[in-house]
């Protein structure tokens, strides 16, 4: 049961969070027959090597340090947290389609602490998630006391923070962003480790918001392996009226899953801002779409009570490989999205018809 | 039990659920109409006035039908995300018909109208084909209509396309727009369709209770292509009375209709699970949600403020209807 909680009907076991050696990862794991495409990190991890590999054969600039490595790597750490952040909800089944918004309101506090008090960017970043974690607990709240659709919810609280973020953003600076940044913005935008480091350590430079992200999947990736708390989010997911019954506090666990998901929405708000080097009123404009991505490529459920937090790490790179591969390969806006609408859909299909013919190998899935 | 009802005798059906439904829709009806006389009286009947009555009634003819849209796929407990872009799309396509290749407004309609219902179809035998989420496969679909409706004509701008078709999106009958009473046609159409068709019931039955659905005879995967082929069928309607009333279109049509789609059939009562519809409810949310349009444009409130009062308004409305729910159950 357990196992069926984490691993969703999909998958056998949460895979160590090795990186992307997951098919020699899931030979191993094999216990019940289950042939070892039939997994679907497996599936993610090959579709991330032949993209590499096409991309820089077309572009041998795809591997550019400078051009191309470093801004995707801060890229991927964005739209990693914010996939993470939709990741916290889904495991209850629940969607947050206010992402963008939480984003864009942690932002603003972060960027309206430094801006009154002068504090330093610790303490304007903790008050910013603080802000996204309020919001989402709120969200939490009303859904949890009314019973209302986290949809109708989340999308009503999105309208909301739309008109308020603009009108903030009106009242308390100029424009569309705040003037000052706090001290060390500039460096979290363009210095890598490299610049710290002993010189460059043989690898790719790594800028500096990755460790952001990283210590967000470690994290939601221990509480869901290990956490007593992601379990009960995951119980609560995948039956509501079962997880109260064995005496998990569900309304609790549903404000606190939105309250986790808020936070990752303004740490996601936080990293978008320190990429593009100001606190802006359009950020976490384009949020939602990626924040399904990740996740639902890497293999969670809609419906609630199975998450995978690897997966997620290999859609939201997928995805920003796409964009990165596509742009130097001098794409239009537009055929883009078509692309990754496209490769959306024959990624979920190709799941889909991996799954059925595991599943007619006679395997249990 | 009471699905199976609903399918099998439309006349228990349709009272039953205009018990059910009556409460709701009357609360709206007495919201939209003081909401109308307070405005009047505050513009100092400013609104009464010829031309200002007529650009309401004019602008409350899209999100009407996008309203309409997305109910049709609530209805089956599915949802559209791509019903803007795709509107923006079909609009796109009829206006290149009209200017590049030069074909009668007729033709150029009925493709537009056309295309959206093939969107449909398509988007509803990939959710019946690759059993995705609906949620997710129009999500993708929405990404790639996107795509396509930039590609139609990059940031360039369609105009002076057909007179006659413009002249129908100025044109009006008795004070009301012939847009608005070509969205009312629709409406009536929708609602006729789920209360006395027996594809219309299918669909009802499908939303409410997919199990008893499929123990009596009605296939869902029909059920769900139907409501997405006629999803987008309505949101090629809702793009002919843009490309009419509008007299320019370029490829931003469509990206702030996506909210309000929901907007409407959500206030308006329109269970997202499925097999509950109110086309009157639907209508007159959009009704509502233009009158706090038009508030702003009286007053000069800022625009923000509109997004905000329309999503305290959409979380004020479910939260009634939940109430409501809640004290029934306990009286009964």
């Amino acid at each position: 049961m357990t196992t069926r909680l984490t691993g969703g009907p999909v998958a056998l076991a949460e895979p160590e969070p090795e990186p992307v050696d997951a098919p020699a990862a899931t030979t191993r794991r094999r216990p019940s027959g289950l042939p070892w495409w039939a997994h679907p990190r497996a599936g993610l991890a090959i579709l991330l090597v032949v993209l590499v590999v096409l991309f820089t054969a077309l572009r041998p600039a795809f591997l550019n340090t400078q051009l191309t490595l470093v801004p995707m790597q801060a890229d991927i750490s964005v739209y990693l947290v914010v996939g993470l952040s939709q990741l916290v909800v889904l495991s209850l089944g629940h969607m947050n389609m206010a992402v963008g918004r939480m984003a864009a309101m942690s932002a603003f506090a972060t960027g309206l602490t430094y801006d009154l008090f002068g504090l330093p960017l610790i303490v304007d970043l903790a008050v910013g998630l603080a802000v996204g974690a309020g919001l989402g607990a709120l969200a939490g709240l009303i859904i949890a006391r009314t019973g209302v659709n986290s949809f109708v919810v989340t999308l009503a609280l999105d309208f909301a923070l739309v008109g308020l973020v603009t009108i903030l953003y009106t009242a308390f600076t100029d424009g569309v962003a705040f003037a000052q940044k706090p001290e060390g913005m500039s460096a979290l935008r363009f210095d890598t480790f490299a610049d710290y480091c002993a010189g460059d350590l043989g690898g790719p430079e790594i800028p500096l918001v990755v460790p952001f992200a990283a210590i967000a999947v470690l994290g939601v990736g221990l509480l869901f392996r290990f956490g007593r708390l992601g379990r009960e989010f995951l119980m609560t997911g995948s039956n509501a009226h079962a997880a109260e019954l064995s005496g998990i506090p569900t309304k609790t666990r549903i404000i606190q899953a939105h309250a986790l998901s808020g936070l990752l929405a303004g740490l996601a708000g936080f990293l978008l801002a320190a990429n593009n080097g100001a606190f802006s009123a359009n950020i976490g404009e384009g949020f939602l779409l990626p924040s399904f991505l990740g996740p639902v490529l890497g293999g969670t459920l809609l419906a609630g009570g199975a998450v995978s937090v690897l997966g997620t790490v290999l859609g939201a790179t997928i995805t920003q490989v796409i964009y990165k591969g596509l742009n130097l390969l001098q794409f239009q806006l537009d055929q883009l999205k078509l692309y990754i609408g496209l490769v959306l859909l024959a990624a979920l299909s190709l799941d889909r018809i991996r799954h059925v013919l595991a599943e007619r190998r006679g395997t249990r899935v | 039990m009471s699905i199976l009802g609903r399918t099998l005798e439309p006349g228990a059906v349709s009272e039953r659920l205009r018990g059910a439904v009556r409460a709701p829709e009357s609360s709206l009806a007495l919201v939209a109409l003081v909401g109308f006389v307070a405005l009047a009286i505050a513009s100092d009947g400013n609104l009464l006035s010829g031309g200002t009555l007529d650009a309401f009634f004019r602008f409350l003819a899209v999100p009407l039908v996008i309203g309409l849209a997305q109910m049709v796929v609530l209805s089956v407990g599915q949802m559209n995300l791509s019903v803007g872009v795709l509107t923006g799309y079909c609009a796109m396509v009829s206006a290149w018909m009209m200017v590049e290749l030069g074909l009668p407004a007729p033709l150029a309609v009925s493709a537009a109208v056309a295309l959206g219902a093939l969107v449909g179809v398509v988007n509803g035998l990939l959710v019946v084909f690759t059993r995705i989420n609906g949620f997710i496969v129009t999500l993708a679909t929405m990404t790639i209509i996107d795509g396509l409706r930039y590609g139609v004509n990059g940031p360039d701008t369609y105009q002076g396309y057909s007179p006659g078709l413009r002249e129908f999106g100025r044109d009006s009958v008795l004070g009301l727009p012939m847009v608005f009473l070509l969205a009312l046609v629709v409406a009536g159409m929708v609602a006729f369709y789920f209360a006395r068709t027996v594809s219309g019931r299918r669909l009802l039955a499908t939303g409410g209770s997919p199990f008893s659905a499929r123990l009596s005879g009605v296939s869902n995967d029909r059920s769900i292509v139907t409501a997405h082929a006629l999803s987008g069928l309505l949101a090629g309607v809702a793009a002919v009375i843009v490309v009419a009333s509008a007299g320019s279109v370029n490829a931003s049509i469509g990206d702030d209709l996506l909210l309000p789609s929901f907007a409407a059939p959500i206030i308006g009562g329109v269970a997202l699970t499925g097999g509950v519809v109110s086309v009157l409810g639907t209508c007159l949310a959009a009704f509502i949600v233009r009158l706090v349009d038009v508030m702003q444009a009286q007053f000069d409130i800022n625009r923000r403020w509109i997004d905000l009062i329309v999503g305290a308004v959409v979380l004020g409305a479910v939260l009634i209807g939940t109430i409501r729910q809640r004290l029934a159950r306990r009286s009964s």
